[in-house]
C-alpha cells in the first residue's frame, strides 16, 4: 500500500482533559458499610437500601464472568471510588445558574450547552458528571405533556413508587457479575417516564462524564413508556485520559407497554487508552429493554468506538405479542482494544421479529468480536429474526470474531443469519486515486458506506458526528 | 450470556463426574491387549486425561449436549465377539468389494475383512497385523492436533485394535474402501472404541467409507476416532455415515491434517444412536489446500445430534467449503457449531459457511452457532445459518400443480437433504441413503 497503513490513531483524543473541581468521595474500597454509606447520602427510601443490600449479598456470591473474548488484569474492586461527586453542588438547583460555573465550562467544552437559551438543537440534556446528575434541561417544557425526565436520585425522592414498580424488573440485581454490582453501588442516571398516548416532544439525551481518576462510574437509567406513547433517547460518554484503568459499569433497562416505542442510540466514546494499550475505560455495561405490551418495539442504535474494553449486549426481551425488536451497530477498535458486543434476541410472543446489523471495524491490534443470541422460545409462533454481521479489517494483526447463537424451539420461526468479513482492497484505493480522491478520503468513504445502514437509524446530528468520529479514529490507520 | 439451558448435568457434582471419568478410564485400561507395543503413547493420552473432566452443560463445548444420561450406565468394555457374514451382508457396498474391513466391538475382524482388491504397494488393515509400519506409525497415530480431548485421549488410553490404511507416494486406489463398524454386545452396556489411521502420502488419492452401523436398543457408548493424514497433494474423498442403534451414545472424532495442495472432501450423515456427537477437525499444515465438508443429520424422536467443526487455517491460500444441514422431526434436538479459525499468516483464504436447518414438528429445537475468528485481513469469509419450516408458498406451488400437500412436503424434504447426499462419491451408497430419506417421513 502507497500510505504507511498503521500510523493512523495520531489524533488525540480531544475530551482527555481533566475537570478540577474538589470532589465529595469515599473512601476506596467495597462493603455493606459504603453500600449504606451510598444510600444515605442519597437519602433514598427504605426499599432502595434493602435493593442495594440484596445486591450486595448477590454479588459476594458470583464470579466474574470469563467467557468474553478479551483480556484484562484482574480488577481489584476494593481499590474502587464507589461514590464521587463534585463538593460544591448544592442540594437542590433552583436553576441552571447555580451550577458551578467550572463544572458548565466542562460541558461546553464537551459541546454539550447546558444553558437553555443558548441551545439550538431541541434536545433536552441531563449531564452526569462522575457519580451525580448535575443539571436536567427543558424540565419544565416536559413536564408541560407530563414527561418525568430527571435523575434517578431525582426519581427516587419525587416518584419512588414509578421507580420501586420498574426498577430491576428488566435486569434482575442477580443478571450478572456486573449488573448485581452496578444495582448495589449504582450512583445516579437518567429516569424517564412517558405517559400513556404521549410523544414525548423533544429528544431526550444523557452525557455520561467521568472525571475522578479512581472512581468507577455505575449508572442506572430507567426509561417507561406507557402504551401508546414514544420517545427517542439519546446517550454520550467521554472521560479524562488517565493511565490507569476505570470501571463504568451501567444498567440501562427499558420497558415498552401496549403499542409504545422507544429508541435509544449511543455514541460511546469513552477513553481508549494510548496507542500502547496503557489505560482507557473498562465499559461492563447491561441494556435490556422489555417489550411488554402488544405492538411494542424498542429499537438499539449504537456506535462504539472509545473504552479499552468493551463488554455489552444491548438487548430485547420481546414478550408482548407482534412486538418488535431492533439492533444496529457498529463497532470500531484500533491500537489495543477489545470489543466482545452484540445483541440478545429472546422472543417469547407470537410473531415478535427483530433485526439485527451489525459492523465490527477493526485495525491495528485490536479484537473486535460480535456475540450475540437469537432465541426462540416454544410460544413464539410465527416470529422472525433477520441478522446481518460484516467485519472489515484494517491490517493483518487485528482479528475480528463472530459468536452468533441461535436456538430455536418453534418450528413456525424463521431465523435468518448472514455474515463476512472483508478489507478495504488495494483495488478500491486505486479506483478512488484514479478519479483523484486521497488514500485518506477513499478510506472515509468506504468506511462510511460500509456503516450506512447503521447510521442512517441514529437522529440527523449523531449521525453526522459518528461520521466524523470514525474518520477521526481511523485517519492514518490506511494511507 | 446467562445460560437458558436446564443444567441438569450440574446436578451431578463435580466428584461425581470425575469419579465416573476415572471408572471408564480404569475400565479401558484394563482390558488392553499388551501386544500392540503402545504404551509410551497411552500413559501419555492417561496423564491427560488426569488433568480434565468429563464435561457438563457448563463447559462452552457442551452447552447444548448433556451427557448427564450416561453417567448413570456403566460401561464394561465389550470382549471379544464374532458376527455372521449375514448380519453385515446387506452393508457391504458393491463398488467396494475387495476393499472391505469389517470392525466388530473395536477389532478388525479378519474373518469378515476382504482386501484383495487393493494395490499391493498400499497397506490396508489391522495395527496388529502391520509390524512393517510401526517405526512410522510414531509420528502419525495420536498424533494429530486436538489429540489431548477428553474422549480422544480415552480412545488412546483404551482402543483394542485400529484400522490402518496407509499409501505410500502417488499411490492411487481405483476402489473404494469401506470400513464397517460393527457391534455385538452381550447384554450388559458396553464402551466400543473404533479407531482408524488414514495416511496418505503425497500424490496418493483414495476414497473411504466409514459406516458405523447398529440396530439394537441396548445400551452402548461409542467413542470412535479416525485421523486421517493428508501429504503434499493427497486427495481423499470421506463419507461417515453414522446409522447406529436406539440405544447408542456415540461420539466421534475425524481428524483431518493437510499438507500443502492436499484436497480433502468430506461428507458426513447422521441418522441414528440415541446421541451423536461428531468432532469433526481440519488443521491445515501447508498453504494451498482445498476443504469440503458436507453434513446431514437427519433425526426424529428423542434423538440428539450434534456436530462441532473446526477448520483451523495456518497457511495462505486455503480454500474451505462448508454445508450442513439438520432435518428435526419429534422431540429431537439438533446443534451445529462451526467454527473456523483464519490465523494471521493465512492470507487469501476464501471460506465460506453455510449451516441451514429444517424444523418439522413443535417439539423440535435447534441450536447453531457458525463462528468465525478472524485475523488475516486479504480473506474472503462469509458464513450463513437459517432455521425454519419448510416455506409455505414452496408447498402451494407444488399443490397448484396437482402435488398433495403431504407429498410435496416428501419432495421438499427430499431435495433439502439431496443437495448434501450427492456429495456421496459412491453411487450404491448414495442411493440407498436417498432412499432412507425418501421412506423418512
Amino acid at each position: 500500500m502507497s500510505v504507511s497503513v498503521q500510523s493512523l490513531v495520531s489524533q488525540p483524543y480531544k475530551y482527555g482533559f481533566t475537570t478540577d473541581i474538589e470532589a465529595d468521595a469515599i473512601p476506596r474500597g467495597l462493603s455493606e458499610d459504603v453500600v449504606r454509606m451510598i444510600s444515605a447520602k442519597k437519602n433514598e427510601p427504605a426499599f432502595m437500601l434493602e435493593f442495594r443490600l440484596k445486591a450486595y449479598r448477590k454479588w459476594l456470591t458470583m464470579k466474574e464472568p470469563i467467557w468474553p473474548n478479551v483480556s484484562y488484569p484482574p480488577i481489584d474492586y476494593q481499590n474502587i471510588v464507589y461514590y464521587s461527586a463534585p463538593k460544591t453542588q448544592p442540594k437542590k438547583l433552583g436553576s441552571l445558574d447555580e451550577v458551578d460555573p467550572t463544572m458548565l465550562e466542562t460541558f461546553e467544552k464537551l459541546g454539550i450547552p447546558l444553558s437553555e437559551q443558548k441551545r439550538l438543537a431541541n434536545v433536552a440534556v441531563d449531564a452526569i458528571f462522575d457519580s451525580v446528575s448535575i443539571a436536567t434541561t427543558y424540565k419544565e417544557k416536559l413536564a408541560e405533556s407530563g414527561v418525568i425526565f430527571c435523575s434517578i436520585s431525582e426519581a427516587l425522592q419525587e416518584h419512588p413508587e414509578l421507580v420501586e414498580k420498574y426498577l430491576g424488573t428488566v435486569v434482575p440485581i442477580g443478571d450478572n457479575y456486573f449488573a448485581a454490582l452496578n444495582s448495589a453501588v449504582f450512583s445516579d442516571g437518567s429516569f424517564v417516564y412517558i405517559p400513556k398516548d404521549t410523544q414525548c416532544p423533544m429528544d431526550l439525551s444523557t452525557y455520561f462524564r467521568i472525571n475522578n481518576g479512581d472512581s468507577g462510574q455505575f449508572e442506572r437509567t430507567l426509561i417507561v413508556a406507557e402504551s401508546g406513547s414514544s420517545v427517542t433517547y439519546l446517550e454520550g460518554c467521554t472521560a479524562p485520559m488517565y493511565d490507569s484503568n476505570q470501571l463504568h459499569a451501567a444498567i440501562v433497562e427499558l420497558v415498552a407497554l401496549d403499542n409504545a416505542t422507544i429508541n435509544y442510540s449511543t455514541v460511546q466514546n469513552w477513553f481508549a487508552g494510548d496507542e500502547n494499550g496503557k489505560g482507557g475505560i473498562y465499559n461492563f455495561v447491561t441494556k435490556r429493554g422489555l417489550c411488554a405490551g402488544k405492538n411494542s418495539k424498542i429499537s438499539w442504535t449504537q456506535v462504539e468506538t472509545g473504552s479499552a474494553i468493551t463488554w455489552k449486549y444491548p438487548s430485547c426481551v420481546l414478550v408482548g405479542d407482534s412486538s418488535v425488536g431492533e439492533f444496529y451497530s457498529v463497532a470500531l477498535t484500533n491500537n489495543h482494544q477489545q470489543a466482545d458486543t452484540g445483541t440478545k434476541m429472546v422472543h417469547v410472543g407470537k410473531n415478535t421479529r427483530s433485526t439485527i446489523i451489525s459492523k465490527g471495524i477493526s485495525a491495528a491490534k485490536s479484537k473486535n468480536s460480535y456475540r450475540g443470541l437469537v432465541k426462540i422460545g416454544p410460544k413464539a409462533t410465527g416470529a422472525r429474526n433477520y441478522s446481518q454481521c460484516d467485519s472489515m479489517l484494517i491490517g493483518d494483526t487485528s482479528s475480528a470474531n463472530t459468536f452468533p447463537y441461535i436456538q430455536v424451539q418453534n418450528s413456525t420461526a424463521q431465523v435468518e443469519h448472514e455474515a463476512s468479513t472483508s478489507k478495504i482492497g488495494e483495488d478500491q484505493l486505486f479506483y478512488f486515486a484514479q478519479r483523484g480522491i486521497s488514500p485518506e478520503d477513499a478510506v472515509s468513504m468506504i468506511i462510511s458506506g460500509f456503516c450506512r445502514d447503521v447510521f442512517n437509524k441514529l437522529p440527523m446530528e449523531f449521525a453526522a458526528e459518528a461520521d466524523k468520529l470514525l474518520a477521526l479514529k481511523l485517519e492514518n490507520t490506511v494511507g | 450470556m446467562a445460560s437458558s439451558v436446564s443444567d441438569v448435568s450440574v446436578l451431578a457434582t463435580a466428584d461425581q463426574r470425575d469419579a465416573y471419568l476415572k471408572g471408564l478410564v480404569q475400565a479401558v485400561k484394563a482390558a488392553v491387549p499388551g501386544d500392540l507395543g503402545l504404551g509410551g503413547m497411552r500413559s501419555r493420552a492417561e496423564a491427560l486425561l488426569n488433568e480434565q473432566a468429563f464435561p457438563s452443560t457448563r463447559d462452552e463445548d457442551w452447552r447444548f449436549t448433556d451427557l448427564s444420561a450416561m453417567l448413570s450406565i456403566e460401561f464394561a468394555v465389550a470382549g471379544e465377539s464374532a458376527v455372521d457374514e449375514a448380519a453385515i451382508a446387506d452393508l457391504r457396498l458393491p463398488e467396494t468389494a475387495g476393499a472391505q474391513i469389517v470392525v466388530v466391538n473395536g477389532r478388525v475382524s479378519t474373518a469378515l475383512s476382504r482386501i484383495e482388491n487393493l494395490p499391493p504397494e498400499a497397506v490396508v488393515g489391522s495395527l496388529g497385523s502391520s509390524p512393517d509400519l510401526s517405526a512410522k506409525l510414531g509420528e502419525r497415530l495420536a498424533q494429530a492436533s486436538g489429540s489431548h480431548e477428553v474422549f480422544t485421549a480415552l480412545n488412546t488410553v483404551g482402543f483394542q485394535d485400529a484400522v490402518v490404511i496407509w499409501l505410500p507416494r502417488n499411490v492411487v486406489v481405483e476402489t473404494p474402501i469401506q470400513i464397517i463398524y460393527v457391534s455385538r454386545l452381550q447384554g450388559n452396556p458396553a464402551i466400543v472404541q473404533p479407531r482408524c489411521l488414514v495416511v496418505a502420502e503425497s500424490g496418493s488419492a483414495a476414497t473411504l467409507v466409514e459406516d458405523f452401523w447398529g440396530n439394537s436398543a441396548d445400551s452402548q457408548f461409542t467413542n470412535s476416532v479416525s485421523e486421517l493424514w493428508l501429504d503434499a497433494n493427497a486427495q481423499v474423498s470421506h463419507s461417515r455415515i453414522q446409522r447406529e442403534g436406539a440405544g447408542t451414545f456415540h461420539i466421534g472424532k475425524t481428524v483431518v491434517t493437510q499438507a500443502r495442495d492436499s484436497q480433502y472432501v468430506g461428507t458426513a450423515v447422521d441418522f441414528g444412536a440415541k446421541l451423536a456427537r461428531h468432532n469433526w477437525e481440519i488443521y491445515q499444515t501447508g498453504e494451498q489446500t482445498t476443504t469440503k465438508l458436507y453434513g446431514l443429520g437427519a433425526i426424529a424422536n428423542t434423538q440428539h445430534a450434534d456436530t462441532h467443526s473446526l477448520v483451523a487455517l495456518s497457511h495462505p491460500h486455503g480454500t474451505v467449503e462448508q454445508e450442513h444441514k439438520a432435518i428435526v422431526d419429534g422431540k429431537a434436538h439438533s446443534v451445529f457449531n462451526g467454527r473456523m479459525a483464519v490465523a494471521q499468516k493465512a492470507q487469501l483464504t476464501s471460506a465460506s459457511q453455510l449451516n441451514r436447518n429444517l424444523l418439522l414438528s413443535d417439539k423440535a429445537r435447534v441450536d447453531t452457532k457458525p463462528q468465525l475468528e478472524i485475523v488475516a485481513d486479504n480473506v474472503k469469509c462469509a458464513h450463513g445459518a437459517t432455521v425454519s419450516q419448510l416455506q409455505a408458498d414452496e408447498i402451494f406451488y407444488l399443490q397448484s400443480r396437482g402435488i398433495s400437500a403431504p407429498q410435496a412436503q416428501r419432495l421438499l424434504i427430499y431435495a433439502f437433504a439431496m443437495e448434501i447426499l450427492e456429495t456421496v462419491s459412491v453411487a450404491t451408497l448414495r442411493s440407498r441413503l436417498a432412499a432412507l430419506i425418501s421412506q423418512w417421513t
